[in-house]
């Protein structure tokens, strides 16, 4: 009897996997899964139970004019990239940067926002900009975003004296630089100067003209034909002037210009 | 403060994630509790192969650590995230379960199983009947450990994107920007209250079912 079960049970959760497989590989989907990681504000967050940001409602406003059915989840950072890879979401909608290395396993929207990379200190802080990131400084980022990538192939590969500390999320890395155990945080011009409006004791000493730019992202392949409907639902919301209210409640308040046209050009080509 | 006023109006979302903790316990636990008797009584009565088989089962999911189970489970298996977790967990829970309920299993008198055959009862009926009600009772005390143990555990499945306690008072953190301390504290609070409660409970099991002629605790 107990083999019999453990066979029984080991067959069942074979067949499950297998059918749902199947389920999954038809070229339309009932409802598409859109990865957030909820701990990115202004672009998304979870409030009260509620998903929030930039992207969370523009994505909401492509779905209604492409008539696509989506359903928002969170996943962390570190999974969020691979899990699209893999299928495992459709879209991801996180204030997500074009990277060559990303573009190998995951295919991009047009970009519709433009970054650098801000150099946060503590408020007391006297160093300058060059002297944050040298010296012996120790340099902190969430690991795995471009800011941490541009200090490993920028200033280490280069052999500048920093030590470069990857974190879960931004948050620690303030903490961390606040409790004096970080000199430096590099981080997306957005987030960095969210810190300083929250009143964090940090101050944003300079940046680095990465020239980074946001978009969203599906499955390698592109499985469902989303992109195109993407980039053209960009334009439609854009053009009934949806996108510009999206702007005014969320990014406004950063004191950015809104930009001419979405969705912008993409800079970054890569081989 | 303002924290303050925050947390009262996240406070149903909290406990909305502390339900999923505790479904993810209850269905890990169940699954360890089912599985881990099946690998036990079949590495204690199974044969030679049987026993080699089922330990060397147990020995693997003991030897994996539960992140690489969650993400293999999660690449493996085309199942909401909650349900991948209950399965990583669950598995590796009955790896640990099974010497847990081994050790009580073997000490029953192996006399009691004889006896049992000479009355009729097959070996199954043996061991369902006259061995596994004693063995199960005395592993209360050894299985409120694997209890405790398994609740903190449940704090690893948000990496797989199960939005449980600890992934619902991340996402306090991220949107006021701070405030890790505080938050994480009441988190701890709220872990070693289910462990406490929990074992509380064991505890009172285990002397409630206590098997006359063994030793009993304090």
């Amino acid at each position: 009897m107990t083999k019999k079960s453990l066979t029984i049970g080991l067959l069942f959760v074979f067949l499950t996997t297998v059918f749902l497989g199947f389920g999954l590989s038809a070229a339309e989907k009932d409802v598409y899964k859109v990865g957030v990681d909820a701990n990115f504000p202004p672009w998304t967050w979870v409030e009260k139970g509620e998903y929030k940001g930039f992207d969370v409602d523009v994505i909401k406003a492509i779905a209604d004019v492409e008539g696509l059915d989506i359903e928002i989840i969170d996943m962390p950072w570190s999974t969020i990239v691979s899990a699209l890879g893999q299928g495992k979401i459709d879209i991801l909608v996180s204030g997500l940067s074009i990277t060559c290395e990303r573009d190998k396993i995951i295919d991009y929207s047009k970009p519709y926002w433009s970054v650098n990379q801000a150099i946060l200190v503590s408020k007391d802080s006297d160093m300058n900009a060059i002297t944050a990131m040298s010296m012996g400084h120790k340099v902190g980022a969430q690991s795995g975003t471009t800011g941490y990538m541009w200090v490993e192939d920028h200033l280490i590969a280069s052999g500048v004296d920093v030590t470069l500390k990857p974190y879960e999320d931004y948050i620690m890395a303030v903490d961390d630089m606040t409790a004096g155990r970080l000199d430096t945080v590099l981080a997306d011009t957005t987030t960095a100067k969210n810190f300083v409006k929250k009143g964090r004791d940090v101050k944003i000493i300079g940046t680095v003209a990465t020239g980074e730019q946001y978009a969203y992202a599906v499955t390698k392949g592109d499985p469902y034909n989303l992109l195109s409907k993407i980039n053209e639902g960009m334009e439609k919301i854009f053009e009934s002037g949806r996108w510009m209210e999206i702007f005014q409640e969320y990014l406004a308040e950063y004191g950015y210009a809104p930009p001419a046209k979405i969705p912008l050009t993409r800079e970054l080509t890569c081989e | 403060m303002e924290i303050w006023k925050v947390l009262g109006a996240e406070s149903p979302y909290l406990f909305a994630g502390l339900l999923i903790t505790i479904e993810l316990l209850a269905g890990l636990l169940t699954i360890g509790f089912i599985g881990g008797l099946i690998l036990a009584v079949a590495e204690v009565y199974g044969g030679k192969l049987l026993s080699t088989l089922t330990a060397g089962i147990q020995r693997a999911l003991r030897a994996i650590p539960a992140l690489v189970l969650l993400f293999l489970s999660y690449y493996a298996l085309n199942l909401p995230p909650l349900f991948t977790a209950i399965i990583a967990l669950g598995l590796r829970s009955s790896a640990y379960q099974s010497q847990i309920f081994r050790g009580s299993i073997q000490a029953i008198k192996s006399g009691q199983l004889l006896a049992a055959r000479s009355m009729g009862m097959s070996k199954l009926q043996g061991i369902w009947y006259v061995v596994l009600p004693q063995a199960i009772r005395l592993a209360i005390g050894p299985w409120s450990n694997e209890y405790a143990s398994e609740t903190k555990d449940t704090s690893l499945a948000y990496v797989i994107g199960v939005v449980e306690i600890m992934r619902r008072s991340r996402y306090i953190i991220s949107y006021t920007y701070g405030n890790a301390l505080l938050i994480y504290g009441i988190v701890a609070l709220v872990y070693l209250i289910i462990t406490r409660a929990g074992n509380a409970i064991l505890y009172w099991l285990e002397s409630k079912l206590w098997v006359p002629g063994f030793e009993k605790r304090g």
